[in-house]
């Protein structure tokens, strides 16, 4: 379970920051006073336009960054001050990671089982599992290079999956995906919901979390505006469906469309 | 497994499981390295034996049969075309032997004074009138710069003695005293003088070259393509990320370093092997264990202060691109703080230069090749730049904890 609590990041921008901005501000509140719980068992998905804080929060649970207020714990332990505790039960994955290219996927799928202090013989048995979940087994000896564009992505989220992580948080995972490869990670992610695990996702595709999500938690401007089931926002909003809903809060909350790309 | 030792295979892994990355790493400089040197050699060689071996094209006007004797008792004639004109000659063609010798046709053009011999004898009678010889060379051309100093050394002295005995009788009552020379250098600095002036200029470019062609993609790649996330979310401290990284990256830049020394080394050798080379210093050196020792101690401590430059400048670069950016005005520096040392002076270098990494390096592998190290500066240079290292390396494992460089946040 992660449990966010009156979570705010700023950021101090730089001349450079400021300059990219345009903004005069000395700071930038990425994510303000959001609090949260996903729990296990549940897909949760953080919504919200490019910028909105989407990622900041995910790093934050994720131990990459530290809250400038509030806390987050996962499955008890705080995120600072139990760091390695949080860290031997999660992965982060994102559809940024470009593996190195140098390396096989098996080598760099037993490094990283190694380095989650995994035994041998428990990497072997989760490699044979993820290879044919992801259809990846003919390729597990060629190098990255080698790999299409899905296989490379394939790759990047089956090595972070290697220690059967407990809450797996996962920023945009269809972004830049091919369909199949898509369809394949969705199916996956709800395979892990089946199973108990705590799965946090954000996007900005509402398709995508209408298929996913049990909980949805629409972010703007850093701010949480609604959080529940989807049937639930759409009474709470009255409307349609989430594409309505998500324009008709962002409208009231009166926000620029223009998005920070840096969030 | 230790996860140190782990990050640290995985870098070498990241090196020697890929036949490019051995090529680009280790073989091809090699064979550069070895190609320019043997080049250098052959053909330095091949230049030096050739003036040594060329013809002289001379044209002597006016010579007396006596200075004809004189070029052929000095043996300057074995080795040179000669043609003999006389004055009225001479003075046709002056400007048109001017111009071979200024387009390199002629090597030497020799003009004695008319009635040479006359001027001579009434000179010795007491007359204020000295005979004359004019020469021309043409400095720019190798031949012609030979031609003129044999010309000088056989010949020259040979018609002037011959005259001065002529004159005296015997020539030594015209030496007041006698000169020994004797060259009395350190047997192993004998013919060393290029390979000791470019040996510690290379040592600091080469090694640098070795940690920055590594060093980059290992934290700025990492970081670029989001693997280093990954690691800093698995459950290892940063500090032995940082760790593995440095000492991969070191590992990895000392045998690059040791295989392109080594390779130098037998380049340098090859050319020492040759006389022709050796007699213009480039004679190989050699050392003993304990320079051995010394330069390999020495190498340590650089390969440790370069890693940890390159991997601070990596960690505050967002991305590759912009590492490599950095890393090039360093690089020159580096080089300039090199060639520096190649022309130093015989004065004494205070002591705590060598503790300026690079430059103190450089200057302690220079001694080590004249074999004039001092255990003092041998351990200054070392601790130095172990301990500036050291710093570099603890200003790294804190970059790792900052969110804003690691996540441009």
């Amino acid at each position: 379970m992660i449990e966010i609590n009156g979570l705010t990041k700023i950021y101090k921008l730089s001349a450079k920051k400021k300059k990219e901005l345009k903004t005069n501000k000395n700071v930038k509140i990425a994510v303000n006073d959001l609090s949260l719980v996903a729990e296990d068992g549940q897909i949760t998905v953080l919504l919200g336009p490019n910028g909105a804080g989407k990622t900041t929060t995910l790093r934050n649970v994720s131990t990459l960054l530290t809250p400038t207020k509030g806390y987050i714990k996962v499955n008890g332990h705080d995120t600072v001050k139990e760091a390695q505790k949080v860290r031997d039960s999660i992965c982060f994955l994102t559809n940024e990671i470009k593996l190195d290219e140098h390396f096989t996927v098996d080598y760099l799928f037993t490094f990283f089982g190694r380095i989650k202090n995994l035994d041998d013989a428990t990497i072997e048995k989760r490699k044979k599992e993820l290879f044919e979940t992801f259809d990846m087994s003919d390729f597990k000896d060629k190098r990255i290079e080698e790999l299409s564009t899905g296989m490379k992505q394939k790759a990047s989220i089956v090595v972070n999956l290697v220690n059967d992580p407990e809450v797996v948080i996962f920023d945009e995972p269809t972004s830049g995906l091919d369909i199949v490869t898509a369809r394949s990670v969705l199916d996956y992610l709800k395979k892990l919901r089946n199973e108990g695990k705590t799965v946090i996702v954000s996007t900005h595709i509402m398709s995508e979390a209408e298929k996913l999500a049990d909980k949805v938690a629409m972010i703007i401007g850093g701010r949480k505006v609604i959080e529940g089931t989807i049937p639930e926002i759409l009474a709470k909003t009255q409307t349609a469906d989430l594409e309505d809903a998500f324009f008709k809060l962002y409208m009231e909350n009166n926000c620029s469309e223009k998005g920070d790309k840096d969030e | 497994m230790n996860k140190i030792a782990l990050i640290v295979r995985k870098e070498l892994y990241r090196v020697f499981g890929d036949k490019k990355m051995i090529m680009g790493l280790y073989v091809i400089p090699v064979i550069v390295t070895v190609a320019i040197y043997v080049l250098i050699g052959k053909m330095t060689s091949v230049m030096t034996n050739d003036i040594e071996q060329h013809t002289s094209l001379v044209t002597i006007a006016n010579a007396t049969d006596d200075f004809k004797d004189a070029v052929e008792n000095s043996g300057f004639s074995q080795n040179a075309q000669i043609n003999y004109i006389d004055d009225v000659t001479y003075a046709d063609k002056k400007a048109s032997l001017d111009e071979e010798v200024k387009n390199s046709d002629m090597d030497l053009v020799v003009c004695l004074s008319a009635d040479f011999e006359e001027i001579a004898d009434e000179y010795a009678a007491g007359g204020s009138v000295m005979p004359g010889i004019d020469i021309y060379y043409n400095d720019t051309n190798n031949y012609s710069s030979k031609a003129y100093s044999v010309f000088n050394n056989t010949v020259l002295e040979t018609y002037k003695n011959s005259l001065l005995t002529e004159r005296y009788g015997d020539v030594d009552y015209l030496s007041v005293f006698n000169i020994n020379t004797e060259n009395i250098c350190k047997e192993s600095m004998a013919n060393t003088q290029f390979i000791r002036m470019m040996l510690p200029y290379m040592v600091i470019m080469l090694l640098f070259a070795g940690v920055m062609s590594v060093g980059v993609d290992a934290i700025a790649g990492e970081k670029e393509r989001g693997t280093l996330a990954s690691m800093l979310i698995s459950p290892v401290k940063r500090s032995e990320i940082a760790a593995g990284k440095l000492i991969g990256m070191a590992i990895l830049s000392s045998i690059s370093a040791v295989v392109t020394t080594a390779s130098m080394v037998l380049a340098f050798a090859f050319m020492g092997s040759d006389s022709t080379l050796s007699g213009i210093g480039f004679g190989g050196v050699s050392f003993s264990a304990l320079q051995i020792v010394e330069l390999l101690l020495i190498m340590l401590a650089l390969v440790l202060f370069y890693v940890s430059l390159v991997a601070l400048v990596a960690v505050y670069s967002g991305n590759t691109k912009a590492a490599s950016s950095a890393i090039s005005p360093i690089y020159l520096v580096i080089i300039a703080l090199g060639m520096v040392t190649m022309f130093r002076t015989g004065t004494d270098t205070p002591t705590y230069l060598y503790a300026v990494p690079v430059y103190g390096n450089a200057l302690a592998v220079g001694d080590v090749c004249s074999g004039e190290l001092t255990l003092v500066n041998f351990l200054v240079s070392f601790v130095g730049t172990t301990a500036i290292a050291g710093i570099l390396t603890a200003l790294v494992t804190k970059a790792f904890n900052n969110e804003k460089l690691m996540f441009n946040a």
